[in-house]
């Protein structure tokens, strides 16, 4: 009988062992295995897009022109077009101070922001490409993320100069090369001759926001305008034949005029709207307040009163415009009526001397505020659904004009300087533009765009004294390689001065 | 029909009013309350024998008490019975030669030659050195007497007393290298809890908490009523904790619950009452005082509203917590069983936080197959319900809990505005007004448990026993939040108010089969395990947010009421995971002439969490005891016991690893712009690891333990050390050849040493009065070892891992060593100014820069309690002080109250003016504090009442108790006890949830 049960329990027991040890294999109910998903064509275009989410961005600093404390605002508030400034009711942190007070700190929360984010793009492109290829995808979509990965190593090699560089996603981080600006060069200039000509004629439509052929031939230009600036050689023939390239797609100024309906009573504001027209834009970044990145830049100027009244919802009382760069412009130039001084709805008034930006602070008031961005709908207190223009025709008619003036065509620069003069209801020149005309006109049409620090430091105007400092010193040129980068990865070389 | 869903349906929704109380009193003397106690009798049990000689007697306790439940054997056979509810008892005996053993938990057992007696009444002793406790050592019980491992036992008489709303809180201070601390008082937060330090960076340091043989996390503690709980073991060492394999490294809690014996009946009601009110607060500047600073540093006059509001005083109130179990059983030779309910009601002392914790529990054990087979049930369920006060809430410029940013508040600000709504400043970027989140928002959380038990054993043969156990546990969490436009927060505004509803479950299955054998061969003892075990645990979970309500009314309870044309990328998501594990023990004890002790035990886990190439991993351990007590040399002395014990064992961890971690998954990740319209965006969120598994703790420890002077003197000493192998981390990685940036691999090890003493000494022993100082000390040595290593071929050179504000994993020291800027002063523009050590003229920030200096650890390196207990006659008093220290704090909250540059939208402390400093781009040693502390913990006082005479009442208790009466400490934050868990960021001061000093008033009754 004893032995009877005994057996019977080990029967049992034996069952449990055989039925259960092979218990101890993983499930997984609720996400995709990475080699699975990636292996279909649609999981390849998953990865193109991916690329195209990094452009738009969002908070913590990262993405094109999305939010605070990224790129946008490295490249912005280094410059002379503004400026956010403590305040002495104790609002915002000394950081954008100290961007344009030529004091930045390799710590600094924006010099990191700004690299972390164009590594991972840099990343997801590698990714990209690795898997449009290995999916054996239309050449146009890998020449696609090409585009894009040439794009982000100008944006890296035109902040820090000398940057880690790699291709392909299976290198050990002793083998990633720290490569010289002159290689980064090379390798975007060798990239994009090779890749555009693939690249999709299609304007707007499915191509809205995304790397076209004339949009490869933009980056093309950009890249070759500031070789002098990246390698000591000029390339100035070259820009031009890149921009006449982009001509071929049918590039025409968007009309200036006045317009009941239209963003501050002028289409000319329509370039800075919801949906951004096709006639100039070649390259617009997305933006859906909440769901696609936001544009923040006009509600971040406006203080909290101001902006509740207009559209209900708090302002941030942060970016201001330097009482200098606002006075260059004409009353007649209709690009003017961005900016706001005086007695404004809400009931604050803005005085356009701002005294002093760290310690105490500028007076809660005090500054020029600027609405070239005027918030487009839906939007909150986080910000508006403007798409931003990383790429218009205007910038490259001026573009195209340096360059001739350069070569000593000043002939051929001046009707393009005029049309954009033109349009924005100034009169033409009386002469030929010099080299400071166009400097001057570039600043007018493109404040507010992430283009001045590059157009200064080429123009050689990016170290020279302003109201809140003296001569900056030439390493400034150059963003500090961020100190977390440098903890991650001590074979980088820090850049000079830092 | 729709108001009668709406009414709460709660079945122990009763609470207990003060008018309840004074009936309940009235009713104890009163004779309309009767408690009828089951009468049991044996007379059948034991058929007479031939010849028998009937014995008879009463057995009672120390102070006279007839003692029930005791266990009277006639020695060498199996003829025995047991004492009923009056301390009587019957028993035949064969002859006048007979030996009867009585015996009875916490007495001395005594055994008794019959001899012409027919009547036996005798006292039972307590025992002194409890060498008879039981301690319970996982899978199986033991004695103190023979235990090998660093166990700790802690006894339902030694726990803290007062206003308990969690376990840990009666173990506090109570042994030594068990480091109970829980930072603020939030009603329904729970103590943490580290055994022997920290043993592991991501891996989880929170040990395994055993209930009645149902394993579980931490919240598993937080599910029984404290109140009927009859011990709490601790297994510290891996010789004790190896029998539980891959989750016994971090240690093992085993909870042993109440259950009534053979011959007893309960029925008993204990309640605790307690007043809590704010122990310590930060000094900020009044409205007056910050508008002269103010002044001071230009702040324009339309920054000041000519209010004078005390933020933190209408932010907060008197608490109020309520502790009642009522609880019954009883037990016969074949049956016994348990019940009982508890109540927990907390109001924080933080407006509108509180906490209600509801707690059933039925045990029943049935003996069957002439008394081979033992069937014990457990039933526990319980419903805790918390209304919070928010955790993080606040601005760009500084988030924290409600409570720390009403210090923030501008003391001139207005609560209210003109029109009765709550104010806001428009000039201040997302302002906050705390009183109207406080106000407004709904925070509750819901927790429905309920775990079961079967415990099945079968004596099969003689001395081998099979057994069986399962159990399932289900947990149901609810958290609804809702925040309104009212609320102030910017994001509520910008999303025109919001609610969610997070739901999650989770299912959790255990069985084990076992087979025991125990014998006694002449001078060999020998116990012998042989278990399978088998365990699956499911979660799964979903989450829906809306925002837009057409008004306030229905909070998150009816999210369709928003407005569903904006849908953002995470308003909806949903999950399940599941991970199992597979277990084989084998565990032996074998005892040598009463003094040698020997226990081995092997464990062979598999788990699905572990990675493709480690599914299986193997845990052995040893331990040695030798009782030189028994000792012929030992015979004659001081010593009533002296034991050595020795032991060494490998344990895993694998709390850290999730389920699907080991695998390259990929994971929606919101909405992006492509091909002319918003598409679902998706990515890489995690890189695979085929090699992840278990950390490997290798320990040893050696202690000894003691009794002397007729046992006043007793008490425990042990070394250890520990060193965690395959450590567990989110490694930084580069992005090249890894597609994301951290990858969970184990690589490095970490070194814990410590030693530990624990000491009583009864000073005066009298009959009527005794006082024992006892105490317990635990020193700590922590040692980060190695970091790097190679994952997938690729090594990691990893160092200086920020694990703080200023603390970081450097190899060769204590996890979150401070390496900190050395504060020089403050230049003539109030900016600070920082020493340049290696004189280069920049001031490097980086992790590994020269300009930093090594300055201490946020790891407390000393553990102290002070436990003095007096009884005279029917009182008794007794008092815990409890320290820590040896630790820094980096205190984040006074660097933020401290800039004078925020004076204008913020109030600063009263140290800030003297400071007079404007602005630092620098974290310094400024606010490097040390964190030693004593604290006056507990303070009881009680009186004991033995009703002999009363009808109804057995005894009766009042007390009274006072807690965190005095603190002791330099530090010059809110409370230097702070979150000790050893994850990134601990030990940093960044505000909060105050702690409480309580008094608070209990009542215990026994019934008849």
């Amino acid at each position: 009988m004893k032995r009877n049960y005994i057996t019977l329990i080990v029967i049992l027991v034996g069952g449990f062992f055989t039925s259960c040890t092979n218990d101890v294999e993983e499930n997984v109910y609720d996400k995709y295995q990475a080699d699975e998903f990636y292996a279909t064509p649609e999981g390849a275009d998953v990865a193109l897009a991916a690329v195209y989410a990094q452009v738009a961005g969002n908070w913590n600093g990262v993405g094109y022109a999305g939010a605070d404390n990224g790129w946008y605002d490295l490249n912005s508030m280094s410059a002379d077009e503004q400026v956010i400034p403590h305040r002495n009711d104790g609002a915002w942190q000394l950081d954008f101070a100290r961007l344009y007070q030529h004091e930045w700190l390799p710590s600094d929360l924006i010099v990191n922001n700004t690299w972390n984010w164009l590594y991972q793009a840099i990343f997801s492109a590698n990714l990209a490409v690795e898997q449009l290829e290995n999916a054996e995808a239309a050449p146009t979509k890998i020449a696609e993320a090409k585009t894009l990965r040439a794009f982000f190593y100008y944006l890296l090699m035109d902040d820090y100069g000398n940057i880690p560089f790699y291709t392909e996603n299976n290198v050990t981080v002793e083998e990633l090369p720290q490569a010289s600006r002159q290689e980064v060069f090379n390798f975007i200039v060798t990239e994009l001759e090779e890749n555009i000509p693939q690249l999709s004629e299609t304007k707007g439509g499915e191509y809205y926001g995304r790397f076209n052929k004339w949009a490869g031939y933009a980056l093309l230009a950009k890249v070759y305008l500031n070789a002098e600036v990246y390698t000591g050689t000029a390339q100035w023939q070259a820009c031009i034949d890149a921009i006449e390239e982009l001509e071929i797609g049918g590039f025409s100024l968007h009309p200036g005029a006045a317009n009941e309906g239209s963003p501050l009573g002028y289409q000319y504001y329509e370039l800075f709207g919801d949906r951004l027209p096709e006639d100039e834009t070649i390259l617009a970044m997305f933006a859906t307040a909440n769901v696609v990145s936001r544009n923040i830049y006009t509600l971040r100027s406006f203080s909290g009163p101001h902006a509740q009244e207009l559209f209900g919802v708090s302002g941030w009382n942060g970016t201001i415009v330097p009482e200098a760069f606002y006075n260059r412009y004409d009353d007649n130039d209709i690009r003017k009526a961005q900016f706001l001084v005086g007695e404004q709805p809400g009931g604050v008034t803005y005085t356009p001397t701002v005294s002093n930006l760290d310690n105490p602070g500028a007076d809660p008031f005090a500054g020029v505020r600027n609405q070239k961005f005027y918030p487009a709908t839906p939007l909150d207190g986080g910000g508006a659904s403007n798409d931003f223009p990383i790429y218009r025709y205007a910038d490259f008619m001026l573009m195209k004009a340096e360059c001739y003036v350069r070569l000593g065509n000043a002939g051929a620069a001046k009707p393009l300087l005029d049309e954009v003069r033109q349009r924005a209801g100034l009169s033409t020149l009386e002469s030929d533009p010099s080299l400071e005309d166009i400097y001057n006109e570039r600043g007018l049409e493109l404040n507010w765009e992430g283009h001045r620090r590059q157009d200064m430091i080429r123009f050689g105007t990016f170290l020279e004294a302003n109201e809140f400092r003296g001569v900056s010193q030439e390493y400034r040129t150059l963003f500090p390689i961020p100190t977390s980068a440098l903890d991650a990865n001590p074979n980088l070389v820090q850049n000079p001065g830092y | 029909m729709r108001k009668k869903l709406k009414e709460k349906k709660n079945p122990f929704s009763f609470r207990f009013s003060t008018t309840t109380w004074v009936v309940l009193l009235a009713v104890f003397y009163g004779s309309t309350f009767q408690v009828k106690a089951t009468s049991f009798t044996y007379a059948d049990t034991w058929q007479q024998q031939d010849q028998a000689i009937e014995i008879s007697g009463t057995i009672t306790d120390d102070q006279g008490l007839p003692l029930p439940g005791v266990n009277i054997m006639e020695q060498g056979t199996s003829n025995g019975t047991m004492t009923d509810f009056d301390g009587n008892y019957t028993l035949s005996v064969s002859s006048e030669n007979a030996v009867l053993v009585y015996s009875s938990l916490g007495f001395e057992s005594r055994e008794i030659v019959v001899g012409t007696q027919r009547e036996i009444d005798f006292e039972m002793v307590a025992s002194v050195a409890d060498l008879d406790e039981v301690v319970v050592v996982g899978y199986g019980a033991t004695t103190k007497r023979d235990v090998t491992g660093a166990v700790a036992t802690i006894s339902e008489e030694e726990f803290n007393q007062g206003a308990i709303t969690n376990p840990l809180q009666q173990i506090s201070g109570k042994a030594p290298g068990v480091n109970i601390s829980q930072q603020g008082s939030e009603p329904g937060s729970s103590p943490s809890v580290r055994i022997r330090g920290i043993t592991s960076l991501i891996g989880g340091n929170d040990p395994l908490v055993v209930v009645d043989g149902v394993q579980g996390n931490m919240d598993l503690l937080n599910q029984i009523p404290p109140n009927e709980i009859k011990s709490i073991d601790i297994l510290k060492d891996a010789s004790a904790t190896a029998v539980y394999g891959s989750r016994g490294a971090p240690g093992v809690i085993i909870v042993t619950t109440k259950s009534n014996k053979a011959g007893t009946s309960t029925f008993e009601y204990s309640s605790t009452a307690s007043l809590d009110v704010l122990s310590n607060k930060l000094d900020v500047l009044n409205a007056d005082q910050w508008w002269e600073q103010a002044q001071r540093y230009g702040v324009p006059v339309s920054a000041n509203h000519g209010s004078q509001t005390d933020w933190y005083d209408i932010l907060t109130q008197t608490g109020y917590t309520q502790n009642h179990t009522l609880s019954f059983g009883a037990g016969s030779e074949n049956f016994s069983y348990r019940g009982s309910v508890s109540a927990i009601l907390q109001d924080g002392v933080v407006i509108n936080s509180n906490n209600e914790k509801y707690i059933a529990r039925l045990s029943a054990t049935q003996k069957a197959l002439d008394d081979r087979l033992a069937i014990t049930m457990n039933l526990n369920t319980g419903i805790l319900q918390t209304s919070n006060s928010i955790q993080s809430i606040g601005n760009a410029a500084f988030t924290s809990n409600l409570i720390t940013n009403s210090y923030f508040m501008r003391p001139t600000d207005p609560v209210f505005d003109t029109d009765g709504s709550y104010y806001t400043d428009p000039n201040v970027f997302e302002y906050l007004n705390p009183y109207a989140v406080a106000q407004t928002t709904v925070d509750e959380r819901e927790n429905n448990n309920l775990f079961v038990s079967l415990d099945a054993d079968l004596e099969v043969y003689e001395g081998l026993t099979v057994g069986w156990f399962g159990s399932w546990r289900k947990t149901n969490n609810t958290i609804g939040f809702f925040l309104p436009v009212e609320s102030t927060d910017a994001n509520a505004i910008n999303q025109d108010g919001f609610a969610n509803i997070n739901n999650s479950h989770q299912d959790e299955k255990l069985t084990n089969v076992s087979l025991t054998y125990k014998n006694t061969f002449g001078d060999h003892k020998l116990e012998a395990l042989a278990l399978y075990e088998w365990q699956q645990q499911t979660y799964q979970g979903n989450y829906a947010q809306a925002r837009g309500f057409f008004n306030n009314e229905t909070t998150y309870n009816a999210l369709q009421g928003g407005d569903l044309s904006d849908v953002r990328t995470g308003d909806i998501s949903s999950y399940k995971n599941d991970r199992s594990l597979v277990s084989f023990l084998g565990r032996l004890n074998y005892t040598l002439f009463n003094k040698y002790l020997l226990t081995l035990s092997y464990r062979r886990d598999g788990s699905s969490v572990f990675g493709e190439n480690n599914k299986w991993g193997n845990f052995p351990a040893a331990s040695l005891g030798w009782r030189i007590d028994q000792e012929d040399f030992m015979q004659e002395g001081i010593f009533n016991q002296l034991k050595l014990r020795g032991g060494f064992g490998i344990t895993g961890n694998q709390q850290g690893l999730f389920p699907q971690q080991s695998l390259s998954l990929v994971s929606p990740g919101g909405i992006t712009y492509f091909g002319g319209e918003e598409i679902r965006n998706f990515q890489i969120s995690q890189n695979s690891n085929e090699d992840l598994k278990w950390e490997r703790k290798k320990q040893t420890n050696i202690g000894i333990d003691f009794s002397l002077f007729e046992s006043r003197l007793s008490g425990s000493i042990d070394a250890f050390t520990a060193t965690t192998d395959d450590l567990l981390f989110n490694y930084t990685v580069p992005q090249p050849p890894f597609p994301y940036n951290t990858i969970a691999a184990n690589v490095g090890s970490i070194r814990n040493r410590g030693l530990e003493f624990a000491l009583s000494y009864e000073v005066i022993r009298t009959e009527n009065l005794s006082f024992t100082m006892a105490g317990n000390l635990s020193l700590l040595d922590n040692e980060v070892l190695k970091l790097s290593g190679s994952i997938n071929g690729v090594d990691l050179n990893t160092n200086y891992i920020p694990w703080g504000e200023n603390s970081f994993l450097i190899e060769g020291e204590a996890i979150g060593t401070y390496s900190i800027l050395q504060h020089e002063g403050i230049n003539n523009v109030g900016t600070e100014v920082v020493q340049d050590i290696n004189g280069d003229g920049t001031i490097d920030q980086g992790t590994r820069s020269p300009d930093r200096v090594q300055q201490g650890s946020a790891l407390p390196t000393y553990n102290f309690a002070i436990n003095p207990t007096v009884k005279y006659k029917n009182f008794d008093f007794s008092m815990l002080w409890r320290g820590s220290g040896g630790n820094k704090i980096y205190n984040g909250l006074r660097k933020n109250m401290s800039m004078m540059e925020s004076i204008g939208n913020q109030n600063v402390l009263q140290s800030a003016v003297n400071l007079d400093l404007y602005t630092s781009p620098y974290a310094s040693n400024l606010w490097l504090e040390d964190g030693d502390f004593v604290r006056l913990e507990n303070v009881t006082a009680g009186y004991n009442l033995a009703l002999e005479d009363s009808k109804y009442i057995k005894s009766l208790r009042l007390s009274i108790t006072g807690n965190n009466l005095w603190l002791i400490t330099d530090y010059s934050g809110v409370d230097p006890e702070l979150n000790f868990n050893g994850a990134s960021g601990f030990g940093g001061d960044f505000g909060i949830y105050p702690r409480t000093t309580s008094v608070a008033l209990g009542l215990q009754v026994k019934f008849k």
